[in-house]
């Protein structure tokens, strides 16, 4: 290492001279060789990096998890060359620009440069020589490393396949001496464990009571409270007739709970134990793997219990007859204890250093057993027919079941016990696994059924607290199924893959390929960047909801600011928030925003004929929330549309008519043209109710109790006060004009009936005759002369009336 | 309104998916076919560019050999420019 450091110190002492020159005219000379001989060091300490890990994977052939690590750290390597590389660019530039400053290199014929210069290129051509054969070594370098971590996938590839197909010779295993074999480990493992326990008896005693002790209390106290709290959970009332998601949520929580206190009352003694050194090296190992099995049996038991659930039928989340249910469920509890029992004999019988055919014997058992296990699964008949008669598995299954059941007995017993240990423990703890993410995923399809998420606790919680519609609710549900359908693909998927043998360095060698994104042609593809943009788009739209609903709650709605200034305020904040939100998702997604800005162009032309009336629209309903010539709440009449403005959006204004009818109005419309808007500065306005009287009435009689009529309503504004207009003579009526003013037109009909009805009776008590028209019937009857108001003045009361109040009433036909 | 603004966004999003700037891109800006040798992944090829051609290549980093014999390493989305068998990395 010192030699190397010397030498390279001597190198940059060498280079220094000879580019003196130039870097007393560049004054830049020296920090290029500093650069090169830096990297130089750097790459020599990478390769002694490579040398070791080289050596490592020869040492490691048989250690996966070894050789995961050292592809790790190889790409680690990989990119620490890359690096080292481009560090060398601005320096590389440098020298580009310099050379390019001299000009071309002058061809034969031509009269040579002078010397400074001639130097100066040289000096510089040689720094480049310099750098390009230390880049060299970094590209050999990496070509290296290359070849190393496809050394280490062939060496996993082939390790896997060894160890799986590796062939055992039956013979010694069950030959005569495996039982004395057998009988040696035993007593050497009860001897180890007898030390233990004296160790333990001697000078851990209290701390082990102490530690079972708080671990069992904590343990049963979160047991028996828990209980209480989700009793409603548990509770599975055999007259009830759940629907799906109801018994799925009852299985879940009574899989769940128990298995989360045993799992809390097993790590504490676990944690405890060890915190206190009660277990020593061994001993601690076979602990450990003792709880696991423990735990992994009482999970599948709960589990298929829950599933099955044998006691409550219509609790069941698959259909199976209580009699098969109980056998499965024994079978797999079985199963479960066996496969984790042949995987903690394996670590005692490892760290007892026992003889090959001990090992052999008990893979092979194992293997058996869960063969035969398989077997009698395959064979129960768990269904029934309409007349109750038992049907089987369906074919396809049952054929599945058999086959894997015979091939694990076919490899145990000629020898390839490996593979078979493999198989039994994929079937017992993927089929775990499995089971839980298909009951996950029913879950998800449950949910997302029309009106299903209404029902959950979270749906009422939803519609209770925020008044929720039935249609957000139900997109709520659709997401929330998307939501866990991802951490279905998200915590199984590593679950299973790790049963199946792969590292967790693996795992993290997927998710970099998945950061940095993978090519397909010359499309690049990078999900994680998609995924973060997506987040980040979420982000901003909540953000921006929150904001909205913020600046409008609290500071526009303390700052008593107009309703309609709020509103505008609201929905630009909106949109910006939004666009800002996508801009941001968009870049941070590895998207150019210059090619979208590029298509944007391309697109406008087409936008321009095309989305002509969108974008007008979309101008109109800017224009409209900055100039507000109406608000929301405002009565205004557009054409033939006359309502109260509800919805003031960027493309269209929803009206609401008086008749409920919602009119959706594209907001260009209310620019173009005129609106008329009766509450834009204030809601005063004026109604007129026409009134007619008959030729022969007092005039000034009838103008006096108008306007006395008009006075004294108590919605009509004393000022500007009431007026009553002598309108003109009419040909068969002498027509009077009421105009009020009102101090909320919307009060307009209310004025209009008490006007109207009060200015009947009070005509009917002074014997003034409305005008009338008489319909040719009546007059026949009658024999009333057209036009003669006085005759009129004889007509019944009734009659009057019933042609003051409606002109259009039909005349009594008796 | 917004679910069209939503969809616009997104048909945008997906044609500029297809030129996304992750690779590094090279173009040949001279008027004859130039070879530059790419290291990428442990393997060396030979990348032939006619005039004025582009070509994308490096997705996760690479070492370059260009025309006039210089070496350069790319981490991936930068552009080279060969002009007189020179080359202008951006």
């Amino acid at each position: 290492m010192v030699l190397i450091r010397r030498l390279l110190g001597l190198v940059v002492l060498i280079t220094l001279l000879s580019v003196g020159i130039g870097a007393a005219q560049e004054g830049a000379g020296d920090q290029l060789t500093g650069v090169a001989a830096e990297q130089q060091a750097n790459i020599a300490k990478l390769t002694s990096q490579v040398d070791r890990l080289d050596k490592d994977i020869d040492e490691n052939i048989e250690d996966d998890a070894r050789l995961v690590e050292i592809r790790l750290a190889l790409e680690d390597i990989q990119s620490a060359v890359l690096k080292s590389g481009v560090a060398f660019r601005p320096t590389i530039n440098d020298i580009n620009t310099k050379l390019n400053a001299l000009g071309p290199v002058p061809k034969e014929g031509q009269p040579p440069e002078p010397d400074d210069k001639a130097t100066q290129r040289a000096a510089l051509n040689a720094q480049k020589a310099q750098i390009n054969h230390v880049i060299g070594q970094a590209e050999d370098l990496l070509v290296r490393v290359n070849g190393l971590v496809n050394k280490v996938s062939t060496a996993r590839r082939d390790l896997f396949a060894n160890t799986l197909m590796k062939r055992y010779q039956l013979r010694s295993a069950i030959g005569p001496d495996v039982g004395k074999a057998v009988e040696d480990q035993v007593t050497m493992l009860s001897r180890n464990v007898a030390a233990w326990f004296r160790f333990v008896v001697r000078f851990k005693l209290q701390a082990a009571l102490a530690a079972t002790f708080f671990a069992s209390l904590v343990g049963g106290l979160s047991y028996f409270f828990g209980r209480r709290v989700i009793a409603r959970l548990l509770h599975k009332d055999p007259e009830a007739n759940p629907d799906y998601l109801h018994r799925l949520s009852a299985a879940f929580w009574s899989t769940l709970f128990p298995s989360l206190a045993l799992g809390l009352f097993l790590g504490l003694t676990l944690g405890l134990y060890q915190s206190y050194n009660v277990l020593r090296g061994d001993i601690s190992n076979y602990f450990i793997s003792l709880l696991q099995t423990l735990f992994t049996s009482f999970f599948v038991n709960r589990l298929a219990t829950s599933i099955l659930s044998p006691d409550a039928p219509n609790w069941r989340l698959v259909r199976i007859e209580a009699g098969p249910a109980r056998i499965l469920i024994w079978l797999a509890t079985v199963a479960a204890l066996v496969v984790g029992l042949d995987r903690f004999t394996g670590i005692i019988t490892e760290s007892l250093g026992s003889p090959l055919s001990v090992t052999i014997l008990k893979g092979l058992v194992a293997a058996l057993l869960v063969g035969v296990l398989l077997l009698v699964f395959g064979s129960i008949r768990p269904f029934a027919d309409k007349d109750g008669a038992p049907q089987p598995w369906p074919t396809w299954f049952r054929g599945t079941i058999y086959a894997i059941g015979a091939a694990t007995i076919l490899a145990s017993l000629t020898g390839y016990i490996s593979l078979a240990q493999f198989v039994s423990r994929q079937i017992v703890v993927t089929g775990a696994w499995i089971a839980t993410a298909y009951i996950g995923l029913l879950a998800s399809r449950a949910i997302s059924d029309e009106g299903a998420f209404a029902h959950t606790t979270a749906g009422r919680w939803f519609r209770n607290s925020y008044n929720t519609e039935a249609s957000k609710l139900d997109q709520l549900g659709v997401l929330t199924s998307v939501v866990i359908n991802l951490l279905i693909v998200v915590v199984f998927l590593p679950v299973v893959l790790f049963q199946w043998g792969f590292q967790a360095g693996d795992i993290a060698v997927w998710m970099r390929r998945l950061g940095s994104g993978f090519q397909i042609g010359t499309f690049v593809f990078s999900p994680l960047a998609i995924i973060t943009g997506l987040i980040i788009f979420g982000v901003g739209y909540f953000i921006t909801r929150w904001f909205q609903s913020w600046i409008d709650d609290t500071v526009m709605a303390r700052g008593r600011v107009d309703p309609g200034v709020r509103n505008s305020i609201r929905t630009v904040v909106g949109y910006a928030g939004m666009a800002l939100a996508a801009l941001v998702a968009i870049s941070a997604a590895g998207l150019n925003l210059s090619n979208l800005a590029l298509i944007a162009g391309g697109l406008s032309l087409g936008i321009g004929f095309g989305l002509q009336n969108v974008v007008s629209n979309f101008v109109s309903g800017l224009i409209l929330l900055v100039e507000r010539p109406f608000k929301v709440g405002d009565w205004v009449v557009a054409g033939d549309v006359s309502g109260t403005v509800r919805k003031i959006s960027v493309r269209a204004t929803e009206i609401e008519t008086f008749q409920r009818q919602t009119v959706i109005l594209p907001n260009s419309q209310l620019i173009n043209n005129a609106v008329g808007n009766w509450t834009h500065r204030n809601r005063l306005g004026r109604i007129d109710v026409p009134v007619a009287v008959a030729y022969g009435a007092d005039v000034e009689h009838v103008h006096a109790i108008l306007l006395d009529l008009a006075r004294n309503n108590p919605l009509v504004l004393k000022n500007p006060e009431p007026f009553v207009l002598f309108a003109g003579f009419a040909d068969t009526s002498i027509n009077f004009e009421i105009r009020v003013f009102l101090a909320d037109i919307s009060n307009g009909s209310v004025v209009q009936n008490e006007l109207r009805f009060g200015l009947v009776k009070a005509f009917e008590q002074e014997g003034i005759e409305l005008a009338h028209v008489p319909r040719p019937e009546l007059a026949g009857k009658r024999q009333l002369p057209l036009g003669d108001p006085v005759d009129t003045m004889e007509l019944p009361s009734d009659d009057m009336q019933s042609q003051a109040k409606g002109r259009k009433r039909k005349p009594d036909p008796s | 309104m917004l679910k069209m603004i939503k969809s616009i966004v997104a048909v945008l999003a997906l044609v500029a998916c297809g030129s996304t700037a992750m690779a590094a891109s090279a173009v040949n800006l001279d008027s004859e076919t130039r070879t530059i040798i790419v290291t990428e992944g442990g393997n060396r090829q030979q990348i032939d560019l006619a005039p004025g051609e582009t070509v994308d290549f490096c997705l996760n980093g690479c070492f370059v050999t260009l025309p006039n014999g210089d070496r350069e390493a790319l981490s991936g989305g930068e552009t080279v420019e060969i002009s007189g068998g020179a080359a202008k990395i951006k």
